[in-house]
């Protein structure tokens, strides 16, 4: 059986902190700096508006013009989120979360060290994860999501367990608008309404084969989640922690923060965890100074330990900086192979960059015409007359 | 293959100035002046048959661009150019 932990509106909540009485207004999570505009999660009665997460922030706002925008705090939801994870894995779940506020895990396993039943499991999980959380337990990931949601918060018994003779049924009047918590199937509910299909179990009902047919893979997902079946969990890795943090004195920008950044790079490099691996995802986060936070993840094309590659990949994330940042950290989101970065015995790699520019130009030429790849030729540099220093000539290779 | 030509970078192009007292711009293609930062002369090839003379000005439009323009002392037309 597979439980699944809901924590609601965690990411609104973890964005309002101490201004919770906000909850009772209509409120929803501001759009991410530099990313599309739509709302996050929104409090109940922004729901009663007709606001839901992922709506255009201007439907949002002519839909309900009094709607309370919280900027968001990607790096507070983060630390929080995974503080609940830890508690989870610490009674012995290996979880799966791709969102916050949603995990789930299995319950198999687990019973035997508590008490020898699901009970036990259930009630180690509420006490980690304290009061609020819902619980759903079915024997699929979605399942146990759909059951979750079923729980009334603050009640007592905030628990749903579906018996696995009993989930087929359970689907049946559920909403096919549920098959969103599945990322691939986003847009899919939208379209099974045009064509009338509002409920699992309709959806349940369909012929693989014309599912199949019109959807593609996302169909047959959804038609295996409808009928009470899901792919294998997939628990994260425990994380590493290694991370740097520089407080700035001042709101620092542009050369500043480059700076910054460098002294980040070269602390995380040198923190022992790493033990000679290279790095090859990196997360930048900032602190503004007045208040909220933004992070952005960096991947490195290859894994590296050369401060100067991993600071030239990070530094262009940092221009989309929205406001004034009072502390900036740098975190390794995943370690790659040991650094083995040699010396070539032969140095190849001015023939290869000379062939790929010759295939990037004639490439160039083929779709942009003759004169899509000119050099500048430098004619009289030191002349008076503007018009006599350079020229642009046809570029015929290397050496023209 | 058709043959591609070479072409002079930075060429002067024909622009609308609106002169303003002592001759010195007071607009460009439209746009106020709203300060000189230099100004100077370039005489050259004056021992050839094609002699050129240019009364240059670097100037800071309202709009906040910064643009040079110049004028051909020889045929009296207005030319902004890239330095």
């Amino acid at each position: 059986m597979v439980v699944c932990v809901l924590l609601a509106r965690f990411e609104l909540l973890a964005a309002l902190g101490d201004r919770r009485a906000l909850l009772s207004e209509p409120a929803a999570l501001a759009p991410e700096a530099g990313r599309e505009q739509m709302v996050g999660e929104v409090s109940a009665p922004a729901e009663a508006f007709g606001v839901v997460r992922g709506m255009r922030l201007g439907e949002a706002l002519s839909r309900c013009p009094e709607l309370r925008l919280v900027p968001p705090d990607p790096e507070g939801v983060r630390t929080l989120w995974n503080e609940v994870l830890d508690r989870l894995e610490r009674i012995g779940a290996a979880v799966e979360s791709d969102r916050a506020g949603i995990a789930y895990f299995a319950a198999r396993g687990l019973e035997g060290i508590h008490g020898g039943d699901l009970a036990g499991v259930l009630s180690a999980a509420r006490r980690a994860v304290g009061p609020g959380a819902r619980l759903g337990v079915a024997p699929s990931r979605f399942a146990s999501y759909a059951a979750a949601l079923q729980v009334r918060p603050r009640r007592t018994e905030s628990t749903l367990v579906v018996p696995p003779e009993e989930v087929g049924g359970f689907l049946v009047p559920l909403p096919a608008a549920l098959l969103r918590v599945r990322p691939e199937l986003q847009a899919l509910p939208e379209v099974l309404g045009r064509l009338g299909i509002r409920t699992l179990g309709e959806v349940a009902a369909l012929p693989p084969r014309a599912v199949s047919e019109r959807f593609g893979h996302p169909g047959l997902l959804a038609l295996d989640l409808a009928r009470g079946r899901d792919t294998v969990l997939e628990p994260r890795r425990p994380p590493e922690p290694v991370s740097e943090q520089l407080e700035l004195p001042e709101a620092a920008s542009g050369p500043q923060l480059e700076r910054a950044l460098e002294m980040l790079v070269a602390r995380v490099l040198a923190r022992p965890e790493r033990r000679g691996r290279t790095l090859r995802g990196l997360a930048v986060s900032a602190r503004f100074v007045a208040g909220g936070t933004w992070r952005a993840t960096v991947t490195l094309r290859r894994a590296s330990a050369d401060p100067a590659r991993i600071r030239l990949a990070l530094v262009p994330r940092l221009a989309e900086l929205p406001a004034p940042a009072g502390s900036i950290a740098l975190e390794v989101a995943a370690f790659g192979p040991p650094a083995h970065d040699q010396g070539r015995l032969l140095d190849e790699e001015g023939a290869a960059r000379r062939a790929r520019l010759g295939e990037a130009v004639r490439q160039a030429r083929q779709s942009a015409g003759d004169d899509a790849a000119m050099r500048i030729l430098e004619v009289d540099p030191r002349s008076r007359v503007p018009e006599r220093r350079a020229a642009l000539t046809p570029f015929l290779g290397e050496g023209s | 293959m058709t043959p591609v030509r070479s072409r002079r970078l930075g060429a002067p192009r024909p622009v609308a100035v609106r002169v303003g007292p002592a001759d010195r711009p007071a607009g460009v293609g439209g746009s106020p002046v709203e300060s000189v930062l230099e100004e100077w002369v370039v005489e050259d090839r004056w021992w050839t048959g094609r002699a050129l003379r240019r009364r240059y000005f670097e100037l800071v439009l309202v709009d906040g661009r910064n643009t040079v323009v110049f004028q051909d002392l020889t045929q009296q037309g207005w030319y902004s150019q890239r330095d």
